[in-house]
């Protein structure tokens, strides 16, 4: 098998400032004001072609900024990421501005997203079709529902046809119907062997769709494997987590924040 | 070196998104005015009334400079003005504002201000072609100088553009740098011969004042409207000069521009 992307000992270390003046001290003199917080600490994990990836892991574990640095949103702060061929990060809410009707939404962000002309041209019908907004696709956006709004931007989102898909929490967009339709055109994606990063909280959507699951805690890579292999062990901390009462809970977070600085 | 191919490569590859972003960035910034786009035009109109007002009327009394009436004069330079400082001015502001709408996509960053700044250039060229019907109107008319201004306008383009590649870049890691490009576009407007003669300063400031580039454009402007000369070979000491300044500012905001690219997200 094909290595797609491969992660190599990657952390990210962001430097958060209390105040205006801690940041000025630190830009004139580096490391005296601030501290760090890695938010990312040596993942490293290689993803072949045509894999399923769940992301999974509590809030604030790292899944967002390990799903950015994927994606290449967001460089890692040291340690390298190897991606063979075109990534796209499907990005609901990205690109899409009030002002404009959806129609000429879709042209906008195809072109942020790096369409051609032609590619435009192409999908612009298809995009239509999927979001299901009728006649509302001449009505500028800012007259949309929430629902409405998300349903165009991850149609326009999905048009897309790239190697590598980075997907964060996209799924819960709209009505049961729409979801459905959602997970039928990842499952699309899925069965044309593209590799697929997944970062949900939906524990039964990760199940149902992924081949592989990497579970993070505190920012760092708890485990890796099949997917009923990390499933069973997360789902048993999840059941145990949630049973600790709010001290504990606090005591939890406030330990692996505390590993997380310096 | 290499950073400069390298832009001027993704500029050239992203010429038609470069200009449906500009249509689009004007259709944004007037859909909810009732005039529109005609603010366009109505904004710079209204200054350069009183432009004329205070420094043709009330300083100089109307009198003409060179044989051309002072207004004339006045509007053939101040029209690349308006295009200029909104260009530098905005195109600044560009990648710490425009950021987040492309953070999670592969966009060409470089593009940025440059579609600010072609969206700016449509209004200049359309307040350019006001300008012209008025001047023909009065006896000036379209002449084989009309080359020289294609080149004005192209170089006017690219001064912008190099200068906002590099304040774009520098006001993501200090955002004060938009406080300190606005300061310096007014004293180099009001050290300009925009709005008054320079020539009547002592001899020895002078040649100071041409250190300023919009010196050599307001001049330029006018040489292809109005008074018919081949500035670019009779001042070409200016031409290398200012040839000269725009390619410094693009080297050094290319590099700049790459050395940050990979950090945008750190500083937004």
């Amino acid at each position: 098998m094909k290595e797609a992307v491969v992660i190599k000992n990657v952390s990210k270390k962001y430097r958060m400032y209390r105040s205006k003046k801690e940041q000025i001290t630190d830009l004139l003199l580096p490391g005296r004001g601030g501290k760090n917080f890695n938010a990312v600490e040596d993942v490293s994990l290689t993803a072949y072609e045509g894999d399923v990836i769940g992301l999974v892991g509590i809030n604030g574990s790292g899944k967002s900024t390990l799903s950015n640095m994927i994606g290449g949103i967001v460089p890692p702060t040291t340690g390298e990421i190897i991606k063979n061929g075109d990534t796209h990060v499907i990005a609901i809410n990205a690109g899409l501005n009030n002002e404009l009707t959806g129609i000429e939404n879709i042209e906008f962000k195809c072109l942020l997203m790096g369409f051609s002309k032609e590619e435009i041209k192409r999908v612009t019908p298809e995009i239509v079709a999927f979001s299901e907004l009728g006649d509302f696709i001449y009505q500028p956006v800012k007259k949309y529902s929430s629902g409405m709004k998300s349903k165009l931007g991850f149609a326009i989102s999905v048009s897309a046809d790239p190697d590598i898909l980075v997907i964060d929490e996209a799924l819960s967009v709209g009505d049961q119907t729409f979801t459905n339709k959602s997970l039928d055109r990842m499952n699309e994606f899925k069965e044309n062997g593209k590799t697929i990063f997944f970062v949900s909280h939906n524990l039964g959507q990760v199940k149902k769709f992924c081949k592989k699951v990497a579970w993070l805690e505190g920012g760092r890579l708890k485990k890796y494997g099949s997917t009923e292999e990390v499933m069973a062990e997360y789902e048993e901390f999840i059941e145990h987590y949630k049973k600790l009462s709010k001290k504990e809970q606090e005591a939890f977070r406030k330990e692996t924040a505390k590993r997380r600085e310096g | 070196m290499k950073s400069l191919f390298n832009i001027i490569k993704e500029q050239i590859g992203s010429i038609y998104l470069i200009q449906r972003l500009a249509m689009f960035h004007i259709k944004i910034d007037n859909r909810n005015n009732v005039l529109g786009f005609v603010w366009e035009i109505l904004n710079p109109a209204i200054q350069m009334a009183m432009y004329w007002f205070v420094f043709g009327l009330g300083l100089r009394e109307n009198n003409g400079i060179n044989g051309v009436p002072f207004i004339f004069w006045m509007l053939a330079g101040i029209s690349m003005w308006f295009f200029m400082n909104q260009g530098i001015l905005d195109g600044t502001k560009s990648i710490y504002q425009k950021f987040n709408l492309v953070a999670k996509m592969n966009f060409p960053l470089s593009t940025l201000p440059s579609y600010i700044i072609t969206s700016k250039l449509y209004g200049h060229l359309f307040l350019l072609g006001i300008l012209m019907i008025l001047f023909w109107i009065n006896g000036y008319w379209p002449s084989v100088y009309y080359i020289q201004l294609v080149y004005f306008i192209a170089i006017s383009y690219l001064f912008t553009f190099a200068v906002t590649l590099l304040t774009s870049t520098l006001a993501v890691v200090v955002r004060d740098i938009q406080m300190v490009v606005q300061s310096s576009l007014r004293v180099l407007f009001f050290l300009s011969p925009i709005l008054w003669q320079t020539e009547r300063l002592p001899d020895f400031v002078e040649p100071y004042m041409q250190l300023n580039p919009f010196y050599y454009l307001a001049n330029g402007y006018r040489a292809s409207l109005l008074y018919n000369e081949w500035y670019i070979i009779d001042q070409w000491q200016l031409t290398v000069y200012n040839l000269g300044v725009i390619f410094l500012l693009l080297l050094v905001g290319s590099a700049a521009h790459f050395k940050f690219r990979n950090r945008f997200s750190d500083f937004i």
